[in-house]
């Protein structure tokens, strides 16, 4: 019972990884047309996805064999609740890359453009690919895809630090990666098989032991380190920071929700099996999500550099959707889930926003740029709305999120953890609320601040779209509830203290 | 009877198009103006449209979005919520009135009023909230919207002002949220309701906790001590914004939420059972004395308001908190009674900061003479605030002082009565300077070409609200004045227990 | 029996508060509009009398303000006793005032606080309940604060803040004391005999009894709440001490009245057990105002402790709670106040036209003014008590009342009161006539002019007039015969 959208399930991975193969030969003559081909490329990627979503609200969850072998022999792909992600995660392409068109004036030659944008289709392939494999090997290719695109991203801005940091990137993230692959080894040495629901029943059948364990224990340290969690953070601030702003805003809005939809993922192997006993780590997964958002705000605090600052509070953020993860109750899940959406929009608002910013005056430190929204009313407002929804505030997209955990926190009777969720994400808006001061508050101390003009309507665009939509789905909330319930009320029975 | 329409939600909805409209079309000065008149009229009409309904026991309701079964977003106009929603929304006009003429020539008056809507927009959102959720939702957006508002000076000052009403306001917000979500928990609902939503069941530790939650993240607002720190210092803010947001929509939707809880989380009989209620008057009146003990030694006129405030303020706690009718009438009461009482104060000050560049009591020997009719209506609010008989102050004392015998806390009796004469021993030596004291120097005379005292604009929200004091001192009874609303939205928080007033 | 004229008997001095408060007038039309009210409003008040007389009740629903609270003027035999004081008194001090006070920008203000206060006192007289009663009584105190701070002298100031602080004390008392009526018995409307319920809880009973107590008798000076009284009365202007000291300190003792016989009714007085205290404090109030009246040598300040110690008897007379006495004492409400009048306008003169304040001074003014001294001998003497004036015949009757309820200390302090008050008047009478004249009077000034003089001896000749004339029907006593007989049963 599959309807025509099912038939579109590997185009929309194929489309992306072929148009990034495409773009240098798009592009020979006019570099520039890269960027329009990247945008057209995903827009037909975001109308197909659309489709498969459409499929999965009428249908429910469905398959794909590739070649059209049977499952658990060739290499599935399957869409299921936790796939919907990569609807908005494509459309948040879509938003990204005509901010790009302008933005990269300043930051790069014409002619590194194709190359960019090329990975930029690879790293939009690569999590679109990693969201709907059935099988653990393809996922650690596609988890490959996306690094290594991710490092490419980050030292194509090119400037000094920017190689410095792309490799302490590159590093941290290949002893991850090879943590994973040991996982994945492990696992297809236990089970005989790669397919995910098929590891799964095997599993079952052969019990616990130390060597699951092991290798639960790998693939989660290999998901934290992606997802930057505290203490195995380090790599991303500065990669972040230094990043062009699209490019920041899609490491940090989406490629670390690899390492969350990874733990996902995970958990539906184990869980199915149901060999796994989670309490304790779900415990260290409450602590460490908590200590992630208090260390992430604190070291935010005492930033000057905006990126920088945004760049730490994706670590105060993961450190929620973890916390809400740890938790283990229902409406925490939920919450959870619907931060890894909601956060990428936030975040993606945040560093579009803090780009243009600095593309229009030349200045990324607050106390430069102090009065910047007398000129730039529509991107400061947009920052606002930002900052504001990133604190959790009503009636932001932001909220929504932290509701849910918090009340998770309280029906799991892990009152503390409630308060620390709430009152750290206070702590937080110190530091924002320095910065809406600097910008609305205090009189202009450079000339090109006081003169700087708005950014032209293809960088403000998107940013604008995205601020609203930080607005309406405070409002409107509901509607990626409604996506993550069903999957995570699956899950959840396995998932309990 | 409940019946499903849309205006309790189009009333906030208007305030908010209006700030948008505001925001993008504001330069202008024709459209800035016409727009708020516009919605402010468009507003009042609204909620005056369905007062005639809920007199008669109507309540109108309008669910707007369900995140998940039982979270959502829902309008409700009950008695109360009407109330305060007339509240606000009169005072939004005369406000607004006040505003154009006060912020004459300052610079950023697009953001000054855009910000002005959004807070009118997220107060009437608290008065029509159906259940904690919405509430908290917009009491947020209330302190976020504010911001702006108070440090609309950009002084260093200012911010600094800015920054310690945000920190009292956000950690209050946090704690609202944490016993919303608690309440959650044990309730399995947010949804107001008359009886209360929560039960012994819960655990009286629970209770407590939650109590002490929600009470706390309103009673910063409600600025009960010694969550008042911030109210005094926010006081650098513009005049029409001391006074709409601290007379009106910001303190008194923390009196109103501390209401909420009392009658509609937890409900009277549940309270009476715990005895959470008990601390919570005695601080209340401590609140009322130590308040305006304070407030005796302030000079700046608009820090003495703003003591006068906090005061005034735990009035409402207090009454809400003795859990009687009477009490509770006069609590509801007193949103109304205040609310038009010290923005005529507020108002006042204001116009003889703009005329005169006064803001010290100890400046203003003789501006009785300079000032005749400013300073009557300002008579007129401090006759109100001491409880002088056909003044609106008079029938909340009467109410309250009644409330507390039937709830055998006499003392409480002795608590008003001080609380009177304090009011009077800082009030009427502004009077007494006003009027019975030689200028020091002569006033600035009136600008050639000027019939009023001060401009129209400032002065005519003047003596509209005065009057209004003694029209709700005198003719309360007056069925469509704010008593008849309260009785009905009194009568519903006691129906479950039986007795009214 | 429904009828505007209470209504329209309070409301006439308003119209002289707007016609000097907005209108552009010329002096002469303000005098007229000033006049004019006050003359209509006696006119009034004496046609109220007639009614009442002649058995009526007017009475005039004015406002219902909440459900349960509710404003209404209903003049019974006490009400029309001391509207009609007012009334009178209140003519004859404004007329006064024309010459006393100075033109000049504070002209108006004085005016028109003086019928603001005016119509408050007019509205305690004709109170139904106690809400209404409350009201005017606070709105006149506070409204009488204008007016003693009306010289802004540093004295007057400081005077002015000891009043306003001591009268908006005790108007919270008697707030209370209205809060814990209203919670007892659910209703405020005075009831010849009293409304309150004999089984009510008797501690709130008695804390209601002395919230009221405490509240009224702080601006009925009763020792020791007094202490406003001698600082605000030489601090005010001469007419509105007059007026002070004779209707409105009697407003406190009034109120005391109210309460006692329209609220508690004397059966609950007594069964209280509260009377003997009242009589010990009035007793203590008579004695040691005369006594302190005694060694005063500014003869304003004099005067104003005579007033405590006057104003001590009608607390005395309630406290004995005998028909016989309380017809004394309203009758002695009455002729205490035309009496108080007449030496306080004379005092004024004597400052008006030579500055002179202290007794000491006066030596030989006797001579200078004479019929301002005749005016204050007069007074004087009745104020003693000597026959036939109108001081003798309401102290007579506050004996026999007295001798009726076998009260023979009250009787003593009568007595008492009496001996003093020729102790502390007669110096004055006889420092102006007899004394060898002082440094002052050599250049002092002549008789005052005809619109401070006539009053003064219209008030004087009042002296005599109810002295003489106390038996006739229409006169003080009869109203008060007829009050005591709604109050007592019978009388």
């Amino acid at each position: 019972m599959t309807g025509p959208w099912a038939e579109a399930l590997p185009w929309a991975i194929v489309l992306p990884l072929v148009g990034a193969a495409l773009t240098p030969a798009v592009a020979v003559r006019h570099p520039r047309v890269s960027g329009f081909w990247a945008w057209g490329v995903l827009l037909v990627t975001a109308v197909l996805t659309a489709g498969l979503v459409s499929e999965l609200v009428a249908r429910g969850p469905f398959s794909y064999g590739l070649g059209g072998w049977a499952a658990s022999y060739g290499i599935e792909l399957r869409f299921d609740h936790f796939s919907a992600w990569v609807l908005p995660l494509v459309v948040l392409f879509v938003v990204i890359v005509p901010f790009s068109w302008r933005y990269l004036d300043h930051v790069m030659p014409d002619e590194r453009r194709p190359p960019f944008y090329a990975l930029l289709l690879l790293n939009a392939g690569g999590m679109i690919g990693f969201c709907v494999t059935g099988d653990l090997f393809n996922l650690f290719v596609f988890t490959e895809v996306v690094s290594l695109s991710s490092y490419a991203l980050v030292a194509v801005g090119g400037r000094g630090l920017a190689a410095f940091a792309a490799l302490k990137y590159l590093f941290i993230g290949a002893v991850s990666s090879l943590l994973m692959l040991f996982a994945t080894a492990q696992l297809f040495v236990l089970s005989g098989s790669l397919n995910m629901a098929d590891v799964s029943l095997r599993l079952g059948e052969i019990g616990g032991g130390t060597a699951v364990m092991v290798a639960f224990a790998a693939y989660a340290v290999s998901f934290m380190v992606k997802a930057a969690m505290f203490p195995v953070h380090v790599w991303l601030p500065d990669a972040h920071a230094i990043a062009p702003s699209p490019v920041s805003a899609v490491l940090s809005g989406m490629v670390v929700k690899v390492g969350i939809v990874g733990m996902l993922r995970i958990y539906q192997i184990y869980f199915g099996a149901e060999v796994l006993e989670l309490g304790a780590f779900n415990l260290a997964l409450v602590w460490l999500g908590a200590i992630s958002i208090v260390m992430g705000a604190f070291f935010a605090i005492f930033q000057d550099d905006i990126k920088l600052m945004l760049a730490y509070s994706t670590i105060s953020n993961i450190g929620y959707i973890v916390l809400g993860l740890g938790l283990a109750s229902p409406y925490a899940v939920i919450g959870a889930a619907v931060h890894v959406f909601n956060h990428a929009l936030i975040k993606a608002t945040l560093f579009l926003a803090a780009g243009s910013i600095i593309h229009q005056t030349g200045f990324r430190t607050l106390s430069d740029l102090r009065g910047v929204a007398r000129t730039m009313p529509q991107t400061s407002a947009a920052m606002a709305i930002g900052a504001v929804s990133i604190v959790g505030l009503p009636p932001t997209a932001g909220f929504v999120c932290k509701w849910y955990i918090a009340l998770g926190a309280f029906e799991a009777n892990q009152a503390p953890f409630g308060f620390a969720l709430v009152f750290g994400a206070l702590f937080i808006f110190i530091y924002y609320i320095r910065m809406l001061n600097a910008f609305y508050f205090q009189p202009p101390v450079h000339a090109s601040v006081a003169q700087a003009s708005e950014t032209p309507w293809s960088m403000r665009g998107p940013v604008v779209l995205l601020a609203s939509l930080c607005l309406i789905l405070g409002v409107l909330g509901g509607i990626p509830l409604t996506f993550v319930e069903p999957a995570v009320l699956d899950l959840l029975p396995f998932w309990g203290q | 009877m409940e019946v499903v329409d849309v205006r309790p939600i189009l009333a906030p909805f208007v305030s908010f198009l209006c700030a948008g409209l505001v925001f993008g079309f504001g330069r202008s000065i024709f459209w800035r103006r016409f727009f708020t008149f516009l919605a402010a009229f468009i507003k009042m009409a609204l909620v005056l449209s369905m007062l005639p309904g809920t007199l008669q026991g109507v309540v109108y309701v309008y669910q707007f979005v369900e995140f998940t079964p039982g979270i959502g977003i829902g309008f409700r106009a009950d008695a109360y919520g009407m109330f305060f929603s007339l509240v606000s929304s009169t005072l939004w006009v005369f406000t607004t009135i006040y505003a154009i003429g006060y912020m004459q020539g300052d610079r950023d008056r697009v953001r000054f009023f855009g910000f002005f809507a959004l807070c009118v927009s997220t107060t009437v959102g608290v008065a029509f909230a159906e259940n904690l959720l919405t509430f908290f939702l917009f009491y947020e957006t209330l302190t976020i919207c504010t911001y702006p508002l108070v440090v609309h000076a950009e002084t260093p000052e200012a911010l600094r002002a800015g920054r310690i009403y945000l920190t009292y306001t956000l950690i209050g917000g946090g704690f609202a949220l944490v016993g919303a979500v608690m309440t959650l928990n044990a309730a399995g609902t947010l949804t107001f309701a008359a009886p209360g939503i929560l039960g012994m069941e819960s655990g009286v530790a629970t209770l407590a906790v939650i109590f002490l939650c929600l009470i706390i993240g309103f009673g910063v607002k409600a600025a009960i001590m010694p969550l008042h720190g911030w109210l005094p210092i926010a006081m650098v803010a513009p005049t029409p914004v001391s006074a709409l947001l601290h007379a009106v929509a910001v303190v008194k939707v923390g009196a109103f939420g501390v209401t909420r809880v009392i009658y509609n989380v937890f409900g009277v009989e549940l309270l009476r059972e715990l005895g959470f209620a008990t601390p919570l008057a005695l601080l209340a009146g401590f609140t009322i004395v130590a308040a305006s003990t304070i407030a005796l030694t302030q000079d700046h006129l608009k820090r003495r308001l703003a003591y006068s405030t906090i005061s005034q303020l735990s009035y409402i706690v207090l009454g809400a908190a003795l859990l009687t009718p009477l009490a509770a009438t006069a609590a509801v009461l007193h949103i109304a009674n205040q609310a038009f009482a010290k923005i005529t104060m507020f108002f006042v000050v204001g116009a003889i900061t703009r005329t005169t560049g006064k803001k010290y009591v100890s400046e203003i020997d003789g501006i009785g003479a300079r000032l005749p009719w400013s300073m009557a209506a300002f008579s007129i609010a401090a006759l109100s605030f001491v409880g002088v008989p056909l003044t609106a102050g008079f029938i909340t004392k009467w109410y309250l002082a009644l409330g507390a015998l039937e709830a055998d806390a006499w003392w409480y009796v002795l608590v008003l009565i001080t609380s009177s004469l304090l009011n009077a021993g800082y009030f009427f030596p502004i009077l007494h300077r006003a009027y019975f004291r030689q200028a020091k120097e002569p006033w600035p005379p009136l600008e050639p070409g000027r019939r009023f005292e001060t401009p129209k604009t400032l002065l005519f929200p003047i003596v509209i609200c005065a009057a209004y004091v003694l029209l709700l001192g005198v003719t309360a009874e007056v069925p469509g004045m704010p008593f008849s609303v309260a009785q009905v939205a009194v009568d519903g928080f006691f129906a479950p227990v039986g007795g009214g007033p | 029996m429904s009828s505007w004229w209470p209504g329209v008997a309070v409301a006439l001095p308003l119209v002289g508060v707007a016609a000097v408060s907005f209108g552009r007038l010329t002096e002469r039309w303000r005098i007229a509009a000033l006049v004019v009210p006050a003359v209509a409003a006696l006119a009034v008040a004496l046609l109220i009398v007639g009614d009442v007389l002649a058995g009526r009740t007017p009475e005039l629903f004015v406002l219902r303000m909440t459900p349960t609270l509710w404003l209404v003027l209903r003049v019974d035999a006490p009400g029309a006793l001391y509207g009609a004081t007012v009334a009178a008194l209140g003519l004859l001090a404004l007329v006064y005032s024309f010459g006393y006070v100075q033109r000049g920008p504070r002209w108006s203000r004085y005016f028109a606080f003086l019928m603001a206060s005016f119509t408050c006192t007019m509205g305690v007289a004709y109170a139904g309940n106690l809400l209404t009663f409350l009201i005017f009584y606070e709105a006149f105190s506070v409204l009488t604060y204008a007016l003693v701070v009306h010289e802004q002298t540093p004295e007057a100031i400081r005077a002015g803040a000891k009043y306003i602080a001591y009268i908006l004390v005790g108007g919270s008392l008697v707030l209370a004391g209205i809060l814990l009526t209203y919670f007892l018995a659910g209703d405020l409307t005075f009831v010849a005999g009293g409304f309150l319920a004999a089984d009510a809880a008797r501690g709130q009973l008695l804390a209601a009894f002395w919230c009221f107590v405490v509240g009224f008798g702080v601006k009925a000076a009763l020792v020791p709440l007094h202490g406003w009284v001698p600082d605000a009365h030489p601090a005010a202007p001469a007419p509105f001490s007059a007026v002070l000291s004779g209707v409105m300190v009697a407003a406190g003792a009034f109120g005391i009245m109210r309460v006692a016989l329209d609220v508690y009714g004397a059966p609950l007085v007594r069964a209280l057990g509260v009377a003997p205290w009242l009589t010990v404090i009035a007793s203590v109030t008579v004695l040691l105002g005369a006594l302190l009246a005694i060694g005063q040598d500014d003869l304003k300040r004099r005067l104003a402790y005579s007033t405590i110690s006057q104003m001590g008897y009608l607390t005395l007379a309630v406290s004995l709670l005998g028909s016989g006495v309380m017809a004394g004492a309203l009758v002695h409400l009455v002729h205490h106040a035309f009496l108080k009048g007449t030496l306080f306008f004379c005092a004024g003169l004597w400052i008006h036209s030579s500055g002179v304040r202290r007794v000491r001074d006066l030596r030989g003014m006797g001579a200078r003014m004479p019929l301002t001294a005749a005016a204050f001998t007069l007074a004087a003497l009745g104020m003693i008590g000597v026959p036939p004036l109108s001081g003798f015949v309401s102290k007579w009757w506050l004996g026999v009342g007295m001798l009726q309820v076998d009260a023979a200390i009250g009787l003593a302090v009568l007595l008492a009161g009496a001996l003093l008050a020729a102790a502390y008047l007669l110096p004055v009478v006889y420092a102006a006539y007899f004394a060898p004249a002082g440094p002052i009077a050599g250049h002092a000034g002549r008789e005052a002019p005809a619109t401070m003089l006539a009053p003064t001896l219209v008030a004087a000749a009042l002296t005599i007039v109810f002295g003489l004339g106390s038996h006739y029907g229409g006169f003080p006593l009869q109203l008060a015969q007829a009050a005591v007989a709604a109050w007592f049963g019978g009388g």
